[in-house]
């Protein structure tokens, strides 16, 4: 018997379990005697129990039984009231811990503390919650992760992030931290540190704390607590669920591809070239019914999300004390799981800034998803105050983003989109001044390192509205073909606003800058040559140009020649050639040729350094 | 009341420049030593809020200051200073028990910093 199967089981199906409760009980909390609501909380703790026993995770089992009995008293009562939702929101959390220190192979962190507060929370007075919670969240040992980044002149990080490892030794526990103290001390230089730490501190005062360093660029919390998600671990290997439906297709297809080589290799055998012309037909048929089946097993939806951000919005308003309703639209709309798993983030960081900066007392907040051709588009969008475009093109002045000319020029759609602008949105005053929080830029990454693009709009007391948009997988995408230095290269569609050529005369310098006109704006031309540092190459005319986007900004990219638009399977590359900067993967052209798939925002980043 | 610094440093130099840098922001020099002996000797007797420690100095280096002082008084606050490129020693230091570090050549923005940080702490 294959324990690791079994195991690798009851995490997924537990997981799933949890979930639910989630979603459950962010429902019951405006329904608080949906009858169905609570019996089938009720259930998922029971299997949770169930299975956890079966395989002896004592602490697991102890946990969803006392969940079990909690929930057949409510079930007895008809009802569920506010505190006990909270709670047993908690309890949620620490089951997720436990299923992720099984899932790393730890063992099981001890539930007595918790369990120990079980009696007393129930009868607690409603004004005495807010105290329980926190004495709860710690004594179920919680580490919280802190995301550590030094500004770009500090010259020695290493002896840096050691004194920040130890102040944050001093304000609790370090769980695990990467890089850890001895890799520090071996002389260690990182551009950011990760710690994972166990304290009684509010997040609010450890950030405080934090404040006061100056070389500090970066200061965030990643909400996500599972070690799953934590780029701590090497994550293990991800499973999914597949209808039976779905596999029952995929070997009829398998069964006609064997038929298809029989008859392939026999009108190899006779010469029949006709047979032969007939058989490759079918293959290409074959191939594209089981890429297309293939394909629906990396499919999620997002309703997968759904219960994570309601979630979020429900804790949200209850500390900040605000009236916030969440719509989901659209969210049967499905995507690539890998892209699901990276926008899990981003798309909570923006809610959370809606609610931090947007939403004044109450509000809505929409999170809307549909899909264009082969692209799906994501919007968060609140109703609250907005943003100013004045306050941000005078802060890009001070921070020297724009010249007083471009600072004129400037549409205010262009100047919104500076606000992911890393040198512009980390600063804590930012978040008065503009009405967003910090971390923008972040968001734009982790949005763009899935092959997207992230825009907004906004306008004073208009509310502010995000807009992502996706490509449908990540597998497969549509590029477009460059050439330069005399190979051929990809970009992804999603990365190109336009592709122009134009003849040298327009071309315009400012100091050792070139720039050219494009629709009314002056954009800098940066050569792709010079960036993967191949030699120059002859005088182009006309010049072929890529306009992109880069942190919010449009410039020309120079190449040798435009070569066309396709749809390419994208592969990881394999190590060590992952570890190349700038380039995000490849693909194999019929030919055999390798294409390699640019990374421009890196690209760009390595450029400037 | 001010707070009060002894400075560590065998470069006269490097005082004046630290002396420049405390004195208008409100901070009394209560003491200075050329050398790690001298510093521990002065930690005893004036048991100063703060004392920037220069790591190389003759006789008795600043590593080696910071451990006598702190085996004494472990809530001793030293910072330590020294130049980019002695980034093991830093290290060292650190690890030993100094608060934080401040980097040659000194800006007065970053010392300052550093030393009213230590000194809540």
């Amino acid at each position: 018997m294959d324990m690791d199967n079994f195991r690798e089981m009851f995490l997924t199906e537990a997981a799933e379990h949890l979930q639910l409760m989630v979603d459950l009980l962010v429902q019951l909390d405006s329904d608080p005697q949906d009858q169905d609501g609570i019996d089938a909380l009720f259930r998922g703790a029971h299997s949770i129990k169930g299975m956890a026993a079966s395989m002896e995770y004592p602490e697991t089992a102890r946990l969803a039984h006392h969940l079990e009995d909690h929930l057949a008293d409510c079930r007895q009562l008809g009802q569920i009231s506010g505190v006990e939702i909270d709670w047993l929101l908690e309890a949620v959390d620490l089951l997720e811990l436990l299923l992720g220190d099984i899932r790393n192979g730890r063992p099981e962190r001890n539930v007595d503390s918790f369990i120990a507060g079980i009696s007393k929370q129930p009868e607690a007075a409603v004004d005495c919650v807010a105290e329980t919670k926190t004495v709860e969240l710690t004594a179920c040992g919680r580490g919280q992760l802190i995301q550590l980044q030094l500004q770009e002149s500090v010259a020695i990080p290493g002896p840096r992030f050691l004194v920040l490892l130890k102040k944050l030794a001093d304000l609790g526990t370090i769980l695990e931290s990467t890089p850890s103290t001895e890799d520090l001390l071996q002389g260690d230089a990182p551009n950011q540190l990760l710690v994972r730490l166990e304290s009684d501190i509010p997040q609010q005062q450890i950030y405080q704390q934090l404040q006061q360093y100056s070389e500090l660029q970066v200061i965030t919390f990643p909400d996500e607590p599972v070690e799953e998600k934590s780029p701590l671990k090497r994550s293990p290997d991800k499973s999914v669920r597949v209808s039976t439906e779905l596999l029952d297709h995929l070997i009829n297809l398998t069964g006609e591809l064997i038929t298809n080589r029989y008859q392939l290799q026999n009108a190899l055998k006779e010469d029949n070239w006709q047979e032969l012309d007939d058989g490759v037909g079918q293959l290409a048929r074959l191939v594209k019914n089981l890429h297309h089946q293939v394909l629906q097993v990396r499919m999620v939806s997002l309703e997968s999300l759904a219960g994570r951000l309601s979630r979020t919005v429900h804790d949200l308003s209850r500390s900040h004390d605000k009236e916030i309703q969440l719509k989901l639209e659209g969210a049967e709309i499905e995507l690539d799981r890998a892209i699901v798993e990276e926008l899990t983030d981003p798309l909570i960081h923006m809610v959370r800034n809606a609610v931090d900066h947007g939403i004044e007392q109450s509000g809505v907040i929409s999170i809307k998803a549909w899909r264009e051709r082969d692209q799906v588009l994501v919007q968060v969008a609140d109703d609250g105050r907005g943003i100013d475009p004045e306050k941000i093109r005078q802060r890009a002045l001070e921070k020297g983003l724009l010249n007083p000319a471009q600072a004129q020029t400037i549409r205010n759609y262009d100047l919104l989109q500076l606000i992911c602008h890393p040198g512009f949105s980390t600063a804590e005053e930012v978040s008065e001044t503009s009405g967003r929080g910090v971390g923008m830029d972040v968001v734009k990454t982790a949005v763009e390192r899935v092959g997207g693009v992230l825009l907004i709009d906004s306008a004073p007391g208009e509310g502010t509205r995000i807009t992502l948009k996706m490509p449908l997988s990540l597998a497969i995408i549509r590029v477009l073909m460059v050439e330069c230095a005399g190979s051929r290269m990809a970009i992804p569609i999603t990365r190109v606003v336009q592709t122009v050529e134009i003849s040298p005369e327009e071309v315009q310098s400012s100091g050792k800058q070139l720039m050219v006109h494009y629709q009314n704006e002056l954009l800098p031309m940066l050569s792709l040559r010079k960036m993967l540092k191949a030699p120059k190459g002859a005088h182009l005319d006309p010049i072929p140009l890529v306009i992109t986007e880069v942190l919010g900004r449009k410039v020309g990219l120079v190449v040798d020649q435009l070569v066309g638009q396709r749809e390419v399977f994208v592969q990881r590359l394999p190590s060590p050639f992952d570890q190349i900067r700038g380039c995000s993967g490849g693909t194999i052209l019929g030919d055999g040729q390798i294409v390699f798939l640019l990374d421009l925002q890196t690209l760009f980043d390595r450029q400037r350094v | 009341m001010s707070k009060r610094v002894l400075i560590v440093d065998d470069a006269l130099f490097m005082r004046a420049m630290l002396r420049d840098i405390f004195e208008p922001a409100g901070w009394q020099i209560i003491a200075e030593a050329n050398n790690g002996e001298q510093a521990i000797a002065a930690y005893k007797t004036h048991q100063p809020d703060l004392v920037t420690m220069d790591i190389v100095m003759p006789e008795l280096g600043g590593i080696d200051a910071l451990k006598k002082i702190l085996a004494d008084s472990p809530a001793a606050r030293i910072v330590v200073c020294s130049a980019l490129e002695q980034k093991g020693l830093i290290l060292e230091a650190i690890n030993a028990g100094a608060r934080d570090f401040i980097v040659k050549p000194f800006k007065s923005a970053q010392v300052l910093e550093v030393a009213e940080r230590v000194v809540v702490e």
